[in-house]
């Protein structure tokens, strides 16, 4: 009788101490007043949010408050920071500003921009997203460029391209009208793709971590996770609206929605209710 | 006399600034459901060609677009017009008020007759967005006869309600389909859909 107890009560503790699996779980949700969100980013004093429809960026608070406005700006959208230096790509004049501690300098592109969305550097490596000319940017010291793509629907081409990041030896390509995300080398070679079985409605912000890949989808009010080999692994729509970006700062997940005037914040922890797994994209 | 003379002056700077203000033209567009701000800005920016363009507003979920203009550049509405076509959109109705209060008016109205009998009827319409919905319903509402048009984004379902006296379904299928919309029975010509802004850029439907 008493190794039948003492047999249930281990089975009973196995099963009870079973890891669920992780996953993002909405832990925050913080107002920002009188802001709509496009583009966000981590700098040691905070988190920036670029507020296009107002010309300007601010740097929020853990309450969400603004405690510093940089205003007077042409329609700025998927900011980035290197270092201290905050990137600032302005849609509206065609520059793109790198800012630091009121020291401003504009970087400097011979073949010039229309609607610059999205930029990224790293050092001196820095990649561009420009927009109308559905095109990417890319240079290895931030003095001579090359670029890539044209207007299309071919791996390699681009529909509007909105946002960049650059990961390693890869760049990283929110095609925001092709409802994808491309990667490719630093040649410019198309090496794989995301997202289209997902039906996304604009692609219109991505951030890439070591294991994941985040996605707005803007017109679906949703975010797509993936792993680095396209496998969908969690879609976030909850308290979702018009989301344009995203970014990763000490383990959360943070979500700029455009409409709601919020930055949701997610913790990676057990799914004690973890919903089916979702469809699977095959690369290449 | 300092003071009659800082008086004239205050005065004179008062009149001008009234001068100026009142030798602008009011205009206010609306364009078909701006999506996004990457499209609202786009168009923005394709305005700022105009030389002393001022006070732009853009509503993304509304599509009303308002700017003002200084009276000598005397914009016209049709190069208003084709300046939101240029950048990519469909302008819906254009007003515009000029510095003298004359105002100019794109809006048109819907002609029914006032004994006529309404028909409703549902009409599958592929699109995918609030531009899609603009453009469906301007191109259906645009034919006398009909009295509504509502496109569901959700469902890809244009309600209509006409007089079928005077306009038939097809009728209507074929005027949706004349701006880039497959319908049920009637496919949009391969240019005009290649024409649509990239966001309406819908999965093609089998006829």
């Amino acid at each position: 009788m008493k190794k039948s107890i003492f047999a249930a009560l281990t089975v009973l503790m196995f099963f009870s101490c079973k890891e669920h699996p992780k996953s993002w779980q909405l832990s925050q949700m913080l107002e920002i007043e009188g802001v709509n969100p496009i583009g966000i980013t981590h700098r040691a004093d905070g988190i920036w949010l670029s507020d296009g429809d107002h010309h300007r960026i601010v740097r929020i608070d853990e309450n969400g408050e603004i405690t510093e406005t940089i205003d007077s700006l042409d329609r700025p959208m998927h900011i980035a920071t290197n270092g201290d230096e905050l990137l600032i790509p302005q849609y509206g004049n065609d520059e793109v500003l790198r800012w630091k501690e009121n020291v401003v300098k504009i970087i400097a592109i011979s073949d010039s921009l229309d609607a610059p969305a999205g930029v990224w550097r790293d050092g001196k490596e820095t990649v561009i997203a420009d927009f109308y000319h559905h095109r990417i940017l890319y240079s290895e010291d931030g003095v001579d460029w090359k670029s890539f793509g044209s207007e299309g629907t071919e791996n390699g081409q681009f529909n509007y391209p909105t946002d960049v990041q650059l990961l390693g030896d890869e760049i990283w390509v929110a095609d925001a009208y092709n409802n994808r995300v491309q990667v490719f080398d630093k040649s410019g070679t198309f090496l794989k793709k995301f997202g289209e079985a997902e039906k996304m409605n604009a692609s219109t912000g991505i951030y890439v971590s070591k294991e994941q890949l985040f996605v707005t989808d803007f017109e679906n009010n949703r975010v797509l996770i993936y792993d680095h080999e396209g496998v969908l692994q969690q879609e976030l729509s909850e308290n979702i609206e018009k989301p344009t970006d995203m970014i990763l700062v000490d383990g959360k997940l943070y979500v700029a929605n455009y409409k709601n005037n919020r930055v949701n914040i997610y913790d990676w922890k057990e799914d004690l209710n973890p919903k089916k797994s979702k469809n699977k994209e095959v690369n290449n | 006399m300092k003071y009659t003379i800082i008086t004239l002056l205050a005065f004179f700077c008062m009149t001008t600034t009234m001068v100026a203000q009142e030798g602008t033209d009011q205009y206010e567009i609306q364009v078909d459901g701006l999506g996004c701000p990457f499209c609202a800005y786009g168009l923005e920016k394709k305005f700022k060609e105009f030389d002393g363009i001022k006070n732009v507003a853009i509503e993304i979920e509304t599509g009303d677009f308002t700017f003002t203009l200084p009276s000598e550049a005397n914009l016209s509405m049709e190069a208003v017009e084709a300046q939101v076509v240029k950048a990519g959109y469909t302008p819906i109705t254009t007003k515009i008020t000029r510095a003298d209060g004359t105002i100019e008016s794109s809006e048109t109205t819907t002609m029914i007759a006032d004994n006529a009998t309404l028909t409703d009827k549902n009409i599958s319409v592929a699109g995918k967005c609030e531009m899609c919905k603009a453009r469906i319903e301007k191109a259906a509402k645009g034919i006398p006869g009909v009295a509504e048009a509502v496109w569901s984004v959700e469902e890809k379902t244009l309600m209509v309600s006409y007089d079928a006296n005077n306009v038939t379904p097809q009728t209507i299928e074929k005027a949706v389909a004349g701006v880039g919309h497959d319908t049920q029975n009637v496919k949009a010509l391969a240019s005009t859909y290649e024409n649509l802004p990239a966001c309406c850029k819908y999965e093609r439907l089998e006829q």
